[in-house]
C-alpha cells in the first residue's frame, strides 16, 4: 500500500491513463452537445410562419443593410432574440436545477423547489391584477419587475430563515415548502378577483412564453450567465465533493454552509432572471441535470456545462416545437418543454445499468 | 237614449274589467315556461320580481328591453360593468342614482361564484348567467342549490355565439322580464340593423373579401402580440360584415393567441383593435380608450402610439390607414350591430357608402335606451 504510493506502478499508470481518457471523454461530450445545440439555434432562426429561405436568412443575418424592412422585423426583432432567449434561458435554469440538486442532496430538486417560481407568479400576479408595482419607474416592465424582485426576496428569506435554523437541506426544503404554498394561496387570491382579459394574460405569463423576448432581455440573461457560471466552475471540485457526502466534503477542507448559501445565491439570481422574462418554465430545470448526469457523470467539471447545454437544448427544441405545430399561433412553452424532452429522457433511463443518483 | 248608452258603456265597462281580471288570474294560474341559452326548462310560478345579474354588462341588454326604469327588478349584480366600462357605468349612474347605489355587489363575474346566502337574503326569484358559466354553476351545484331554495337561474348569451344567442337571450330576457312587446320591437331593430350588412354582404364573392385581423384588447399587454378570436365573437362580426377572420385560418377557437410573425406574413388588408376606458382600473394600459367618454383627440394619440409599436409599422393595413380601433364591450352587448355595420364600412366604404352607422347608433339610443348617446365607439389610424 505505502510502496503502491510512494513508487507508482503500473497499476497508477493505468489510472492516469483511464483519468485522462475520462477528461478527453468529457470534452468531447459537452463539444458535442454545444455542435448539436448550434444545429437547433440555426433550426430555430430558419423556422417561422414567415417563408425565408435558408440562404436569405444568413444572408440578412451576415449583412442587416440588405434587408426588407419586414426581414429585418422578422430575424433582428423576432426570430433572433427569441432564438437566444430560449439558449439562455435554457441554460440558466440546466445549471440552477444542476445545482439546486447538489446543494440540497435531492433528485428530485429543482430551480423553483424553494418556492421562487410561485412567487414570481404572485409577483406577476400583483402587476397584472393589482396593478402594483413593487420596483418604481420601471414602466411598462412592471410585470417582469415585479416577478423578479418577489423571487428574490423570497431567496432572501429563505437565507435568514436559514441562518436561524442551520443550513441543512431538511430546513432550506421545509421554509421553501412553506413559501411555496404561502404563495400559492396568496396567488388564489388574486386569481380569484381576476377579470377575464387579467386571467387570460396571468395564464398565458404562467405557461411560459418566449414571445416577449428582446435584445435588451437577452442581454440581461448572459451578463447573469456570464457572473454565475464561471463562479460555480470556480467551485466545482467542491460541489463535486459535496456529492460525495457532507462529512467527507468537510474534512476535505470545504465550508459545506458557506458553499450552500453562496450556490444559493447564484441559483436564485439564475431562477429569478429566467423566472421573471419566459415564466414558469416547469421540467427544464429538473430533467436537464438529470440527462446530463446519466451522460457524464457526476464530476461537476462535465456535468454542470451539460447540465446548461442540456437545459438550452430542450428550450431550444421547445422553440421549435411551438412554432411548428400551427405557424402562427403561439403556444405557451411551459406544456411542450415536457413533451421535447422526455422521450429523451425515458429512453436514458431504460439504457441505464447503474443506479445514477447515489 | 242617453241613459241608454250610459247603461251600455257601464256595461262594457264591467265586462272590460271582468275580461282583464279573469286574464290576470289566468297569467297567474299558468306557470311561465322558457328554455334558456343552456337548452334548460325554466318554469316561473309567477314573473320573477327581484332578479340578480351574472355580469354587470347584462344591462346592456335589460335596458332596452324596459320601459321604465332597467334596475327597477334588479336587486344585485358583479362589477364587471363598473370596473371594465366605467363610461356607460356613469350613463346608468345619472339617469338612476338611486337605483345604482342600491344594488347588491356580488364581485368578479369570472370567479363564477355565489355567496347563495346573500341571494337568498334579497328575496332573490331569479339569477341570470351567462352561460359562458354553466359548467361552473353545474359544477359548484349553484344551480341545483338555488333550486332547492326555489329560486330560478337561467342562462343567456352574448358573447360566445354572439350573433346566433343574441335573439334568443333578448326573447327569454323580454318574457321574463314581462316586456315581451318592447323585447318584440327591439329584436325587430337589431334584426333591420344586422341586415343591413348582411344582405348586401351575401353577394360579394369570397374571393373578393379582404383578410381582417383582430386584436382584442390591443394595448392591454406591452409586450405581446396579439390575442385575437377564432370563427366566434368579434371574428364572427368581421366574417359577417364580409372579410376574412385571420384567426378563424389558423384555429377553430374562440380565443387564438397568434404570432406577430404571422401575422407580418399574412399581412392583412385591415388591422383592427378592440378597447374600451380600462385606464380607470389599470393604469399602465395603452389602450384605446373608446365608450360614451372616448375623446378622438386622445385616441387618435393612442391609435398612433399602437402602430408604432415593434414590427406594426411593416404592416400593409397601418401603411394604407387601415387600422382601426372599435370599443371591446360590443363583444357582449346586443349592440354588436354597430360593430358588424362599422366593420363592413370600413372593409367596403364604396357598397356602404349610404350606411349612417352614427345615425343608428343614435337611433338606439333614442329609441331603447334611458340616455343619450355621447363619446366615441370606433376610431382609425390617420
Amino acid at each position: 500500500m505505502v510502496e503502491q504510493t510512494i513508487f507508482p506502478g503500473a497499476e497508477a499508470a493505468e489510472l492516469v491513463k483511464a483519468y485522462k481518457q475520462r477528461h478527453l471523454r468529457r470534452i468531447g461530450l459537452v463539444i458535442g452537445a454545444a455542435m448539436v445545440l448550434s444545429c437547433l439555434v440555426v433550426l430555430d432562426v430558419i423556422t417561422g410562419p414567415a417563408n425565408l429561405s435558408f440562404a436569405r436568412t444568413f444572408q440578412v443575418i451576415l449583412d442587416p443593410s440588405i434587408a426588407s424592412p419586414k426581414e429585418q422585423v422578422i430575424i433582428w426583432k423576432l426570430r433572433l432574440p427569441v432564438a437566444l432567449m430560449a439558449v439562455t434561458v435554457g441554460a440558466m435554469l440546466g445549471v440552477a436545477g444542476a445545482e439546486m440538486q447538489t446543494i440540497l442532496n435531492n433528485p428530485l430538486a429543482d430551480p423553483f423547489t424553494l418556492g421562487l417560481s410561485s412567487a414570481a407568479s404572485f409577483g406577476a400576479a400583483l402587476a397584472i391584477v393589482l396593478g402594483w408595482s413593487v420596483v418604481p419607474g420601471v414602466g411598462g416592465l412592471f410585470v417582469t419587475a415585479n416577478a423578479f424582485a418577489l423571487a428574490m426576496i423570497t431567496s432572501c428569506l429563505l437565507f435568514l430563515f436559514t441562518r436561524l435554523r442551520g443550513v441543512t437541506p431538511e430546513a432550506m426544503i421545509l421554509v421553501g415548502i412553506a413559501m411555496l404554498f404561502t404563495f400559492n394561496a396568496l396567488l388564489a387570491f388574486l386569481q380569484y378577483g381576476a377579470s377575464e382579459l387579467q386571467l387570460a394574460q396571468l395564464i398565458f405569463w404562467q405557461l411560459g412564453s418566449l414571445a416577449r423576448a428582446s435584445w435588451g432581455k437577452v442581454g440581461v440573461c448572459f451578463a447573469v450567465l456570464a457572473v454565475v457560471l464561471p463562479y460555480f466552475m470556480s467551485r466545482s471540485w467542491a460541489l463535486t465533493a459535496l456529492r460525495m457526502g457532507e462529512e467527507k466534503a468537510a474534512a476535505l477542507g470545504v465550508n459545506v454552509s458557506l458553499l450552500r448559501m453562496s450556490v444559493l445565491a447564484g441559483v436564485s439570481l439564475l431562477s429569478a432572471v429566467a423566472v421573471s422574462f419566459v415564466g414558469a418554465v416547469a421540467f427544464v430545470g429538473l430533467v436537464g441535470p438529470h440527462i446530463a448526469r446519466m451522460i457524464v457523470g457526476e464530476d461537476q467539471r462535465g456535468f454542470l456545462p451539460l447540465s446548461a447545454l442540456c437545459g438550452a437544448l430542450i428550450m431550444s427544441g421547445t422553440s421549435i416545437a411551438s412554432k411548428a405545430i400551427t405557424p402562427g399561433i403561439v403556444y405557451p412553452i411551459g406544456m411542450i418543454t415536457s413533451l421535447i424532452g422526455i422521450p429523451f429522457f425515458i429512453l436514458l433511463i431504460l439504457g441505464q445499468r447503474k443506479r445514477h443518483w447515489q | 237614449m242617453f241613459l241608454g248608452t250610459k247603461i251600455c258603456g257601464f256595461l262594457g265597462a264591467i265586462t272590460a274589467s271582468a275580461i282583464v281580471i279573469a286574464q290576470a288570474s289566468e297569467a297567474q294560474a299558468e306557470a311561465l315556461t322558457v328554455t334558456d341559452i343552456a337548452g334548460r326548462q325554466v318554469t316561473f310560478a309567477e314573473l320573477p320580481e327581484k332578479i340578480v345579474l351574472g355580469e354587470g354588462r347584462m344591462m346592456y341588454s335589460i335596458a332596452p328591453l324596459t320601459t321604465g326604469n332597467p334596475f327597477e327588478k334588479i336587486v344585485g349584480w358583479k362589477d364587471d360593468l363598473v370596473l371594465y366600462d366605467p363610461d356607460a357605468f356613469r350613463k346608468f349612474e345619472a339617469a338612476f342614482p338611486a337605483d345604482t347605489a342600491r344594488l347588491i355587489n356580488f364581485g368578479n363575474p369570472y370567479a363564477g361564484d355565489f355567496s347563495i346566502e346573500a341571494v337568498l337574503e334579497a328575496d332573490t326569484d331569479l339569477v341570470l348567467l351567462d352561460v359562458g358559466n354553466l359548467f361552473k354553476a353545474e359544477e359548484t351545484g349553484l344551480v341545483e342549490k338555488l333550486g332547492a331554495a326555489g329560486v330560478n337561474v337561467a342562462f343567456v348569451d352574448f358573447r360566445r355565439n354572439a350573433t346566433e344567442n343574441t335573439v334568443p337571450s333578448l326573447l327569454l330576457m323580454g318574457r321574463i322580464l314581462g316586456e315581451e312587446k318592447r323585447a318584440a320591437e327591439f329584436i325587430d331593430f337589431y334584426i333591420a340593423q344586422m341586415r343591413k350588412v348582411t344582405n348586401v354582404v351575401d353577394g360579394i364573392p369570397a374571393e373578393d373579401r379582404p383578410l381582417v385581423a383582430i386584436e382584442n384588447a390591443a394595448g392591454w399587454q406591452n409586450d405581446f402580440c396579439c390575442w385575437s378570436f377564432g370563427p366566434y365573437n368579434f371574428g364572427r362580426f368581421v366574417e359577417l360584415a364580409g372579410g376574412v377572420n385571420y384567426a378563424s385560418t389558423l384555429a377553430n377557437a374562440y380565443s387564438v393567441d397568434i404570432s406577430l410573425e404571422g401575422l407580418l406574413e399574412a399581412d392583412p388588408d385591415h388591422l383592427i383593435g378592440t378597447g374600451a376606458n380600462w385606464i380607470e382600473s389599470r393604469p399602465e394600459v395603452s389602450s384605446i380608450l373608446l365608450g360614451y367618454e372616448g375623446d378622438p383627440a386622445v385616441n387618435a394619440e393612442k391609435l398612433q402610439a399602437l402602430a408604432a409599436r415593434t414590427g406594426f409599422a411593416e404592416l400593409r393595413a397601418v401603411k394604407e390607414g387601415n387600422m382601426h380601433s372599435i370599443y371591446h364591450q360590443f363583444y357582449n352587448s346586443p349592440y354588436h350591430f354597430i360593430a358588424v355595420q362599422q366593420i363592413a364600412k370600413w372593409l367596403y366604404p364604396d357598397d356602404f357608402e349610404d350606411l349612417d352607422v352614427d345615425a343608428n347608433f343614435k337611433e338606439l339610443h333614442d329609441r331603447f335606451l334611458p340616455f343619450e348617446a355621447s363619446g366615441q365607439f370606433w376610431a382609425t389610424l390617420e
